[in-house]
């Protein structure tokens, strides 16, 4: 039998793949604001987080509504955890979203410009995927598809550890000045970060439907 | 106890499992006592009294038994037969005087005498049999009718006041009686007790007036008779009559009725007030529609058996309604309406008690008593029966 | 992916007060000596389900039982002060038709009491002691009763049924459908899940939750968690006061008095 209250549950569910939606569209464009030298792209991701942030308390104050007032059990509780867990995991990709441009716009100011030999496109792609796929595999219950994005974040660890032996090398050939190439590493490891995040949730999700 | 295991649990003997069987057996002893009791008088009952209501012949019941008035019995018996049997019960009376007087060496003439008693008596047998085959018995009006009346010198003629004929005019009072006294009573009875198990307020009031309708069932059956003398016969100048007979029997019913009224509307369960007072009924509206009906059945089965077993009272009626005889039914010679109620009936408890206790007793006589017995018994029965019957129907229709 | 999901924040729908229909102002009631209740002010809005929890005893279904005046049953039950207004008039006054008062406040008792009638008869009782013969109306309002209480696509094809054969949860929609039909605005629940399975109490607060649209509600319950599930606002009673009052959701989430909070996590005594 449906209850009334079961729509509270859809309505938790719709929230937390907005939020989702959210943070992957504030990673994407913090990114692509810094690769495609764009800084009003990058002013519009900074404003973003604060409605992540928002959102995030809105879901967080359901989730605790929806236990304290209807006793959830089993799937359903499990659904409230996954969705608070998970949204702290989105508004974690928003925040890390937010320190990237706050990095962006300085490496826009300062050289305009980033080195050729750091491999950031690809790296955002990857990690858009991996929260886009995060947030599907949530979406469509797919156990499988939550499973690769565990692997896929691998890739994703790969690339940011080879920044990390790439940035001697990149002071010594290229004529880019030193905050850059250090925010060019952090905007690495907060790529690396969201792809973190995105494992998470992917964990959460298989947490939801594998109950384990 | 060779091949038996004793063991913790294995059965000894003790003092309290022979208490507990001997108390058990001390009770059903008694409760078969008491069935024993109740079927021997039953039994008796039906048996003798079976005697007048039934016969051998086509409709195999008595009819006039039941329908005609009493009437003294005049009987005719065959003067040679009743000498002989004369002849042979002094016979065997001398026969026994000398047997006693025998002394108890003489084993060998007791046993002759035993010997002719026995004789005696199936010689005494056959002939009684032929002596009741052989007389005559007339009721007054078939006596009157009678153009050639049996000769003197061939019958002993001998009379018996109340023998003859039947008990209709008993039976139909009887059953007048405890109608109108049910009637009487179930109404004031009912209406008393919504009243006091609806209306009115608990409290130390109502505990007395109930104590005091539970006490009336304690006073014996003759002081209500006196007071209904005193008050319905006397006082409100109604003369013996039905409608004393009526009030005086209905309000010995009263407090049974009452109690039982109230026992059965108070276990109607108090929901069913609440939801039909919450549904916008005034308290009335509750009560008759939803209390009164489910309490229907209670009411009726315990006030009709209240109703049976007074109605089988003798001194109640004895001094306000019943007459010991009375030629006519109660519809004839009225000469107008209200007569039909001031006028005395004939009762079956009272006539019961006139033929056992208040004429000479005789074979005659105890035919007309186990057959009224019997008859009464009956009727008693039938309204004990209908009452179960009507709860069971009404039980039906209203069950919750 | 749809982005124009509207979100508004949880405090945003909050609120402008619906009216009240009962409003009850320092009332103080009594069994005889023993004081029932003591000092309660509170207003029960339009269209909401408020709920009376507490633990027993502490006089909520004597407070809830004043609404309709069912006290009134109970001879040494006495309101000696404060007022019970429903729609602005004094329902103590004593020019109100008690009878009235109670068509226009409906109530369902805790142990369902179907009349050992059928389903039909049971429903039809509250108009036939009004008066209502005509069949065609008798018909019509039944089925749009057991309609509203969920109950016809169950009973349709059995109305001459006895009601006792229903299943335990039925007869007390059955109980609720018979309070709509005398159409009342106002519905008291006298804990009306206390003798059903977990089931029947889904299907009983799930038309708690149908009725809401058109009825205002007051149920009083021993279950914390249905007060939480199906009330908009909840009171809670102590020993005859009222300690707390308001938005369910403050009552269950971050109730201001300590002793309402010990009750809701169930800390009491």
């Amino acid at each position: 039998m449906k209850r009334y209250f079961h729509k509270e549950l859809n309505d938790l569910k719709n929230k937390l793949i907005l939020l989702g939606e959210k943070s992957n569209e504030i990673a994407r464009l913090a990114m692509d604001g810094l690769l495609e030298n764009d800084i009003e792209k990058v002013n519009k991701a900074a404003g973003m987080d604060d409605y992540l942030d928002d959102l995030e308390q809105e879901i967080s104050y359901a989730c605790i509504r929806y236990i304290s007032l209807r006793a959830p059990v089993s799937s359903d509780l499990r659904l409230i955890f996954v969705a608070l867990k998970a949204s702290r995991d989105f508004e974690r990709i928003g925040d890390e979203a937010h320190s990237i441009t706050r990095k962006s716009s300085k490496i826009l100011i300062n050289d305009g410009k980033l080195s050729e030999q750091f491999n950031l496109q690809e790296m955002s792609n990857l990690a858009c995927q991996l929260i886009k796929d995060a947030i599907s595999c949530f979406v469509e219950e797919d156990l499988e598809k939550a499973f690769a994005v565990l692997k896929k974040d691998r890739e994703i660890d790969t690339i940011n550890q080879k920044h990390f032996e790439l940035i001697s090398d990149i002071s010594m050939q290229e004529k880019i000045s030193d905050p850059t190439r250090f925010n060019t590493l952090l905007i690495s490891k907060s790529i690396e970060r969201m792809g973190d995040h995105a494992k998470n949730i992917a964990r959460e999700v298989i947490f939801l439907l594998s109950k384990e | 106890m060779e091949g038996k295991v004793i063991h913790r649990f294995s059965k000894r003997f003790s003092k309290k499992a022979f208490f507990e069987n001997l108390i058990l057996n001390i009770l059903r002893i008694s409760t078969y006592l008491v069935i024993l009791f109740a079927g021997f008088i039953f039994l008796d009952i039906g048996i003798n009294g079976s005697k007048a209501i039934f016969k051998s012949q086509a409709p195999f019941i008595n009819t006039d038994f039941l329908t005609q008035k009493p009437e003294t019995l005049h009987v005719f018996e065959p003067k040679h037969i009743d000498k002989k049997l004369k002849e042979i019960n002094a016979k065997i009376l001398s026969t026994n005087i000398e047997n006693k007087n025998l002394s108890n060496l003489a084993i060998e003439d007791s046993k002759k005498n035993d010997l002719l008693i026995k004789s005696l008596q199936a010689k005494y047998h056959v002939l009684d049999k032929q002596r009741k085959e052989e007389r005559l018995l007339f009721s007054d009006t078939e006596f009157r009718a009678l153009e050639i009346k049996p000769s003197k010198s061939e019958y002993v003629y001998e009379t018996y006041a109340y023998s003859g004929g039947g008990i209709g005019p008993a039976i139909i009072g009887t059953c007048l009686l405890v109608l109108g006294s049910i009637a009487i009573a179930l109404s004031l009875g009912v209406l008393c007790a919504i009243y006091l198990s609806e209306y009115s307020r608990p409290g130390k009031v109502l505990q007395i007036i109930r104590l005091s309708i539970l006490n009336l069932s304690g006073v014996p059956s003759i002081v209500f008779g006196l007071f209904g003398f005193g008050m319905f016969v006397l006082f409100f100048g109604w003369g013996v009559s039905m409608i004393a007979g009526w009030f005086t029997l209905a309000i010995m019913a009263l407090p049974v009725i009452i109690s039982a009224s109230e026992e059965s509307m108070r276990s109607i369960p108090k929901g069913f007030r609440e939801g039909s007072l919450a549904l916008g009924a005034s308290k009335w509206t509750a009560i008759r529609t939803n209390v009164l009906p489910y309490a229907l059945p209670g009411i009726l089965t315990s006030s009709i058996m209240g109703i049976a077993r007074v109605a089988g009272e003798t001194a109640p009626i004895m001094f306000t309604a019943a007459f010991a005889l009375r030629d006519q039914l109660p519809w004839e010679g009225l000469e107008k309406a209200s007569d039909f109620i001031f006028q005395g009936v004939m009762a079956l408890p009272y006539h019961i008690y006139v033929v056992s206790s208040k004429i000479p007793q005789n074979e005659y006589t105890e035919n007309m008593q186990y057959g009224s017995a019997f008859v009464f018994l009956f009727i008693v029965g039938f309204f004990a029966i209908s009452s179960i019957v009507l709860r069971i129907r009404v039980r039906k229709k209203y069950k919750w | 992916m749809s982005l124009d999901i509207q979100v508004k924040p949880a405090e945003a729908g909050s609120k402008v007060l619906p009216p009240e229909v009962i409003k009850i102002r320092n009332l103080d009631f009594s069994y005889g000596e023993s004081q029932a209740l003591f000092d309660i002010s509170m207003d029960v809005y339009e269209k909401e389900v408020t709920a009376f929890i507490g633990p027993s005893g502490c006089g909520k279904s004597t407070f809830l039982r004043c609404f309709n005046r069912m006290n009134d049953l109970i001879d040494i039950a006495k309101i000696k002060s404060g007022t019970i207004k429903i729609s602005d008039v004094d329902i103590y006054d004593e020019e109100i038709d008690v009878i009235e008062l109670r068509k226009h406040v409906g109530m369902v008792f805790q142990k369902s009491n179907p009349f050992p009638k059928s389903i039909y008869d049971n429903i039809a009782y509250g108009m036939r002691i009004q008066g209502i013969k005509k069949s065609s109306e008798l018909d019509s309002t039944v089925e749009s009763c057991l309609k509203s209480a969920a109950l016809w696509g169950e009973v349709k094809d059995r109305l001459n049924e006895s009601a006792l054969g229903l299943s335990g949860g039925q007869q007390q929609r059955l109980c609720i459908a018979r309070a709509l039909a005398v159409k009342p605005k106002i519905l008291l629940m006298d804990e009306p899940c206390s003798a059903l399975d977990p089931i029947a109490t889904a299907k009983v607060e799930e038309l708690i939750h149908e009725l809401k649209k058109n009825y205002t509600i007051v149920v009083v319950t021993h279950n914390m968690q249905q007060a939480a599930r199906v009330s908009d606002r909840t009171a809670f009673f102590y020993l005859g006061r009222l300690i707390e009052y308001g938005p369910t959701e403050q009552i269950f989430m971050n109730p201001e008095n300590s002793q309402t909070e010990a009750y809701v996590s169930g800390r009491f005594g």
